[in-house]
């Protein structure tokens, strides 16, 4: 399907639609055969929301390349839908990557998402949103930020945040957009990622009076790769982090030891029960000879 | 901005009808929602229709949801309101200034102007919600939710730049003549909400419109007079603000 827009007048064909939200589409297009992503949304004042946040960030933003390349009308069906133009960014959401790269592929994708965020923060904005349908990353562990919803400017209250990854709903902090709220969520985020299946059990049988970032740091601590993050995890859920970029720094540190994790297959606890079995054998053999 | 949030599980069976006496908090500015919760069975027939006209005379909206949605949806209506409002003074007042009928027929440098101002709006204007809780026998196994939805929007409304405050009833009251009881006056601190419904007794009647009428009026001994306008006024023509995108910055 090939359109017009309305006020700029550049001519896009919709090739494949990438992904819907309840705000809008996501179509994968080409405009002049070089392919952008056109958000499609569903309430003029909604996108331009968006599209104002993107438009700030361009000007905040030092020599990157350009993310936001147009904002129009559409006239389709018979009617006018408001959309934006994105460079248009492979990748593929955090959970995917995980699975297909495996959980040591966290540690260059982790440090990445936090480059991203320093950049935002230094910019004076928030993300609010983050979550893993928000991170795409890149094969080579490159991450991009959709969906801008959330974002929203220092010192303001969070537009969009999702439940679990709010420190609200943890009872650690309330919903001002700060620097730590974003690392609060990249701390849920990973653990998302790696051990989704327990934390999301965690979130149904919790009672509410009873969630604290502790509930989510004795899943950390019991996993086999998270726990090397334990740290990391323990500063950005609790906000104790001086900036952003101390956050990165940390990151770095302490995922290099990711790479002398439990090989894939072992989880940790059954490593360490093997490791316990030795020692009561060891002390067994010892009592044996003094006997 | 004033809204009432009415949380509850059925409908009145005693007094005045809760959808005039929504439609009067609305001609007093103030917006009524409604959210039903629903656990296992269902609302009934009664019960659904009686929350969409309270929440339709009131200027609000209905939901129904189960008990883990609550704090949610809480959270959710209130901003939805308050961005709603903002809306549609808003338009109005676009369409007595520019004669156009919404922000959409705007060229999109004279968009992106009125919605950060909207924005802006939505953030500063002050805003009190007003809870008023079905405490009836039903209810009771949902308490524990709606306390944490209370504790829910408070800390959403303690985050914004504006002034904000919320204040929680629970209905019916001890006697006949009080429909419903204070459990929190305005309060704008998370720090302090304990235990919110400690001493409820079991009463069979729901006086949900006398209830609504009761909050209306405890908007009115606290607020004075609350017929307050949106302080609001378009940028002047040719008014250019850095953080606004042109279009030709892009493409």
């Amino acid at each position: 399907m090939v359109f017009k827009g309305k006020w700029n007048g550049n001519v896009y064909r919709l090739e494949r639609l990438l992904g819907a939200g309840s705000n809008g589409q996501v179509w994968l297009a080409s405009r002049g055969g070089v392919p952008c992503a056109l958000k499609l949304g569903l309430d003029a004042a909604d996108l331009q929301g968006e599209t104002n946040i993107l438009a700030a960030l361009e000007r905040g933003g030092r020599n990157r390349t350009p993310y936001l390349l147009d904002a129009d009308d559409a006239r389709l069906g018979g009617q006018d839908i408001p959309f934006y133009a994105m460079r248009y960014v492979p990748g593929m959401p955090v959970r995917q990557f995980v699975r297909r790269r495996g959980p040591r592929a966290v540690a260059a994708a982790g440090s990445h998402l936090l480059d991203r965020l320093a950049e935002l923060h230094e910019a004076g904005w928030v993300f609010g949103d983050l979550k893993c349908d928000n991170v795409l990353v890149a094969p080579g562990g490159q991450v991009t930020l959709v969906d801008y919803g959330g974002a929203t400017r220092i010192g303001r209250s969070v537009r969009q945040f999702t439940e679990i990854y709010d420190r609200g709903y943890w009872r650690a902090g309330n919903r001002t957009a700060e620097p730590a709220y974003d690392w609060f969520s990249a701390a849920v985020l990973w653990v998302h990622a790696l051990d989704g299946d327990r934390l999301m059990r965690l979130t149904r049988t919790l009672p509410p009076q009873n969630r604290h970032p502790r509930e989510l740091l004795r899943l950390v601590h019991t996993h086999p790769y998270l726990r090397h993050m334990e740290i990391w995890m323990r500063m950005a859920l609790e906000g104790r982090f001086s900036d952003t970029r101390e956050a990165t720094r940390r990151w770095r540190e302490q995922a290099v030891r990711l790479d002398h994790a439990a090989p894939d297959g072992i989880p940790g606890w059954m490593a360490g029960m093997a490791a316990a079995t030795l020692v009561l054998g060891a002390a067994t053999a010892v009592l044996w000879f003094v006997r | 901005m004033n809204q009432i949030l009415l949380i509850t599980d059925g409908h009145s069976n005693v007094g005045e009808s809760p959808v005039l006496a929504a439609s009067r908090a609305l001609a007093q500015d103030i917006i009524v929602n409604v959210i039903g919760v629903v656990d296992e069975g269902e609302l009934g027939l009664a019960g659904a229709e009686e929350i969409e006209s309270i929440a339709r005379a009131g200027g609000g909206m209905s939901r129904i949801v189960s008990s883990p949605m609550l704090a949610q949806t809480v959270q959710m209506m209130t901003q939805q309101t308050v961005v709603g409002t903002i809306r549609m003074t808003v338009n109005k007042e676009l369409r007595q200034l520019l004669g156009v009928d919404s922000v959409a027929e705007l060229p999109p440098p004279k968009r992106a102007e009125v919605v950060r101002m909207m924005e802006d709006l939505s953030e500063t204007t002050r805003l009190r919600v007003a809870l008023l809780i079905d405490a009836s026998a039903s209810m009771r196994p949902k308490l524990n939710a709606v306390e944490e939805a209370v504790r829910d929007l408070a800390i959403s409304l303690q985050s914004r730049q504006g002034e904000s405050a919320v204040a929680v009833f629970h209905f019916p009251g001890e006697d006949p003549y009080e429909p419903c009881v204070l459990d929190l006056p305005w309060t704008d601190r998370v720090d302090g909400l304990g235990k919110l419904f400690r001493n409820i007794r079991m009463q069979g009647t729901t006086p949900t419109g006398p209830a609504l009428l009761r909050v209306v009026e405890y908007f009115r001994e606290t607020c004075g007079n609350i017929k307050e306008k949106t302080e609001l006024s378009l940028p002047p023509h040719g008014w250019e603000d850095p953080d606004v995108m042109r279009s030709g910055d892009v493409g």
